[in-house]
């Protein structure tokens, strides 16, 4: 038996088979790639510790933002692009020369010692309440510094005041547009001294390191104890 | 079979199309990379804010999606709304249950990213209102969606 050619595949609609996928897919995907600014709400404690200390005036950051999107920070009006040189101020106007604007945040110089005394203090308490999550967090920290001092020449480095806090207070008709220009600024602000810290102290870039990666979690946890990140947000008022 | 041919029209040849496939397909290669799927139908308009500190968001399989905006649909009204993957939220209590509802397996509340698109023009009042009710579930990982600028 003579063997049959077999005939050529016709190949002339497979141009319109791959135009109907390419249209498939131009209907239903967007090129629009999704960004954003990361933030983690506080968690909710089911018996919140009876926190009464007295927080002093100078390490609180006050912005208020109304519902005419008009800003008052510490009890002054100001315009948003005022805001970003304010922020910067709250953080850094007293870390290189110590107490210069008693209006703003303290640093104190952090080293091996204080690390080792203040764990030694939570151990006890850890023994008498094993469960309490804030001694915990609390200790962990300390660990973190300690590891942050012994990583740095000379052992120490300078901390901001614990209480130094930013406070964000809305109203209901705060527009969500300046309450993200807010936001921005602060992440800015944290961010560029991020960056900083970690050219000064030889660190990878901060815009690589990932919180998913093991070997970064160990910086990303420094830089927080040295730029620390504290925004509180007040509820808005019925 | 004559050399010459006589009186026959003489056409154009066509154009070889052989090659259209290939370009097509390339086309849809290029789509294929550079685009995402949409996720839902808006309901809702939103002209998401502009940050200069925004980064991109990294495995988007785990983030959740909430849309607040002016409804597209003039009959739901003018008041700012929540869109839940295609419906709109009769309210915000409905937020807490369709978050817990979206809980992939092996992974607990916490550890799934809510991001908020939120028009840049509806009052915190929404969002403030939203944010509380996811931290009530403790899903406190929230992500403000804004358009990266430089």
């Amino acid at each position: 038996m003579a063997r049959r050619e077999v005939g050529e595949i016709n190949a002339g609609s497979m141009a319109d088979i791959a135009f109907l996928l390419l249209i498939f897919f131009l209907v239903t995907t967007t090129m629009e790639v999704d960004a954003g600014i990361g933030r983690q709400l506080p968690i909710k404690l089911e018996n919140p510790p009876d926190i009464n200390i007295e927080i002093n005036k100078r390490n609180v950051l006050e912005i208020m933002a109304n519902s005419n999107d008009q800003l008052l920070v510490e009890n002054k009006w100001i315009e948003i692009d005022e805001l970003y040189d304010i922020v910067l101020d709250f953080y850094t106007i007293n870390k290189v020369n110590k107490d210069v604007d008693i209006n703003m945040p303290n640093y104190t110089d952090v080293d091996v010692n204080i690390c080792n005394t203040e764990i030694n203090k939570l151990n006890v308490l850890l023994e008498k309440d094993p469960e309490n999550i804030v001694f915990k967090t609390e200790k962990n920290k300390w660990e973190t510094k300690m590891i942050l001092c012994k990583s740095i020449d000379g052992g120490s480095y300078k901390e901001m005041n614990k209480q130094a806090i930013i406070q964000l207070k809305n109203q209901g008709g705060t527009s969500y547009g300046l309450y993200m220009e807010i936001q921005n600024i602060l992440k800015q602000v944290v961010n560029e001294l991020r960056v900083l810290e970690c050219e000064r102290l030889g660190f990878p870039d901060y815009f690589e390191l990932k919180e998913q990666n093991p070997d970064d979690q160990e910086y990303i946890a420094k830089l927080r104890v040295l730029v620390p990140e504290r925004i509180i947000e007040s509820k808005i008022d019925r | 079979m004559s050399k010459f041919r006589k009186g026959g029209k003489k056409g154009i040849p066509g154009v070889n199309t052989s090659a259209l496939p290939d370009i097509i397909f390339m086309l849809l290669f290029f789509f294929m990379v550079a685009t995402t799927m949409k996720e839902v139908d808006m309901q809702v308009e939103v002209v998401k804010p502009e940050a200069s500190q925004a980064v991109p968001i990294e495995n988007k399989d785990d983030v959740d999606f909430i849309y607040i905006g002016f409804p597209i649909d003039a009959a739901v009204g003018t008041e700012p709304r929540i869109q839940l993957d295609d419906r709109l939220a009769p309210n915000t209590r409905a937020v807490g249950e369709w978050k817990l509802l979206k809980v992939r397996e092996g992974k607990t509340v916490v550890k799934i990213v809510t991001s908020l698109k939120v028009h840049e023009d509806v009052g915190m009042r929404l969002v403030s209102d939203v944010k509380e009710e996811l931290r009530d579930i403790n899903a406190i990982k929230i992500n403000y969606s804004a358009d990266k600028i430089k």
